[in-house]
């Protein structure tokens, strides 16, 4: 009933600071904290994360391939699906089914692009570097079904006083 | 052009700064009221 | 969540409390917060700073030539960035630290600031989306840059789990501190990306190629120095709430093992103990 039964080994007042080593561990019922929600957050996570792995690792041969790499490598691609990188160097033509048809060059190294799907961005123009993902058709074109503009690091302003200053600018049409 | 996209960028950045900022002083004052003042170091 | 936690702390003790009370007569009962002189400057200038680089960057500086408008989405894009990678710099360095020498303020500096960095990357992630549609064309690609930041988001949400796991403090603790070493890697990886493989975002924004015209270069630049006053302003108010959390943590285990103690007894108080020992009287 007293000290003995209590399980503790002293219970004298004086060694109250001493004995902090039973209140120091963790609860009994909670152990290692292996609980059933913390399983499920480390599961949706790991879930995650394995989605997002698997991701990363299928686009991880090359983001895209250069026009001239893509040309080179045409026979091995075959009609495999992948991106290919170049500059904008043809006006686009639009035919009245949607398809857009450009001609894209790097390194000195051009490919004709036909582009069936959605409108690429505003910034899609002559000069820019673009990458279009599809894949060889047989009549040697590159068939893209998506169109993405990649910026480069240059940010140029766009104020008036430029028009004079700057004989080379051109004043985009939207404005 | 693209104000579109700007401004919700904008509300969302600055609203979640304001957000998460009002909760952590909320959450700083019902604790601070709860400490002893022998345990207030690092607090000033 | 913060209701039941306020309502277990409101009976931690209340004897701290109404200590607290007592030794704080009303001139101080205005500082029962988590702010100080540091974190007013630093919140003051925060804010006035954030008013002029809004002023000038949705302002007074003109669009881009080919992005138009999206561009200013530059100016809190790039900053939050910045306020990421230093806050996982300060858990990796916490993290350290706390490994070396057990120093409590470290690891709650690591916490503190790996919570912010968390809170930045999602805005860097956001901002980046609302920019990538006008520019790119798209909201989201499995790009090396996109790719490596989201899996940087994945591992420090992972490391605020980890701390929120029911672990004894010191073994949660360590596991944190190992893992905030480690998730620094993801960091280098998100910043060399764009280097070291092929992507569609752009090159650093502080690379050698990168030109921004004077109005444009300001504003970035007012966002820089803004968030990180912002940045820092939260750190300070986050690692002190987890400061008094760890204090208030440790009152209830002083009370808990008294009680503990208490009930292991004949008597319920410690003063009948004291006068009275059966067995040895």
């Amino acid at each position: 009933m007293t000290d003995a039964n209590s399980g503790l080994p002293d219970p004298n007042a004086d060694d109250l600071d001493l004995d902090l080593t039973p209140a120091s561990r963790p609860g009994g019922d909670s152990t290692g904290g292996i609980n059933l929600r913390n399983w499920l957050i480390v599961g949706a996570l790991v879930l995650i994360g394995g989605a997002v792995m698997f991701q990363a690792l299928t686009n991880a041969r090359v983001f895209f391939y250069n026009v001239d790499e893509a040309v080179d490598q045409q026979a091995e691609l075959d009609d495999r699906t992948f991106r290919m990188q170049g500059t904008v160097v043809t006006e686009p033509a639009k035919a009245n089914d949607g398809t857009m048809t450009f001609a894209m060059s790097f390194n000195g190294v051009e490919a004709d692009v036909r582009h069936v799907g959605a409108e690429p961005s505003d910034l899609f123009r002559v000069g820019e570097r673009v990458v279009a993902e599809g894949s060889w058709d047989d009549d040697g074109a590159f068939r893209s079904s998506q169109l993405l503009v990649k910026h480069s690091e240059q940010y140029v302003e766009d104020n008036p006083d430029r028009l004079e200053t700057d004989p080379g600018y051109e004043p985009s049409e939207d404005r | 052009m693209h104000w579109e996209f700007v401004i919700p960028g904008y509300i969302i950045v600055l609203g979640g700064i304001a957000l998460y900022g009002g909760l952590l002083i909320r959450r700083g004052r019902r604790l601070a009221e709860q400490l002893p003042p022998e345990r207030r170091r690092f607090l000033d | 969540m913060g209701r039941a936690q306020s309502s277990s702390e409101a009976d931690v003790s209340p004897s701290a409390s109404a200590s607290a009370d007592a030794a704080t007569p009303a001139s101080r009962a205005q500082r029962l917060s988590t702010s100080s002189r540091l974190t007013r400057v630093l919140g003051i200038a925060g804010l006035l700073l954030l008013g002029i680089m809004l002023a000038f960057g949705l302002w007074f500086s003109g669009p881009e030539i080919a992005m138009r408008d999206s561009v200013r989405l530059l100016y809190i894009h790039v900053p939050s960035v910045f306020v990421a990678y230093l806050c996982f710099g300060v858990t990796f360095l916490g993290s350290v630290q706390y490994l070396r020498n057990q120093s409590s303020f470290w690891d709650l500096m690591a916490h503190a600031a790996a919570e912010i960095g968390v809170l930045f990357v999602v805005f860097v992630l956001v901002t980046g989306s609302l920019w990538g549609k006008p520019t790119w064309g798209t909201y989201w690609q499995w790009d090396p840059r996109l790719t490596s930041t989201s899996m940087m988001l994945l591992m420090y949400v992972g490391y605020l789990a980890l701390r929120r796991l029911d672990l004894p403090g010191e073994v949660r603790s360590q596991r944190a501190a190992v893992l905030g070493i480690v998730s620094i890697l993801n960091v280098i990886v998100v910043h060399y990306s764009v280097k070291w493989w092929r992507s569609l975002h752009q090159s650093q924004t502080f690379g050698i190629d990168t030109q921004m015209d004077g109005l444009m270069l300001f504003s970035f630049f007012l966002g820089v120095i803004a968030f990180l006053a912002i940045g820092a302003w939260l750190l300070v108010h986050r690692f002190r709430v987890g400061w008094m959390e760890s204090q208030l943590d440790e009152i209830r285990l002083e009370h808990a093992l008294v009680e503990r103690r208490n009930e292991g007894r004949a008597y319920p108080r410690e003063d009948d103990l004291l006068q009275v020992r059966p067995g040895e009287s």
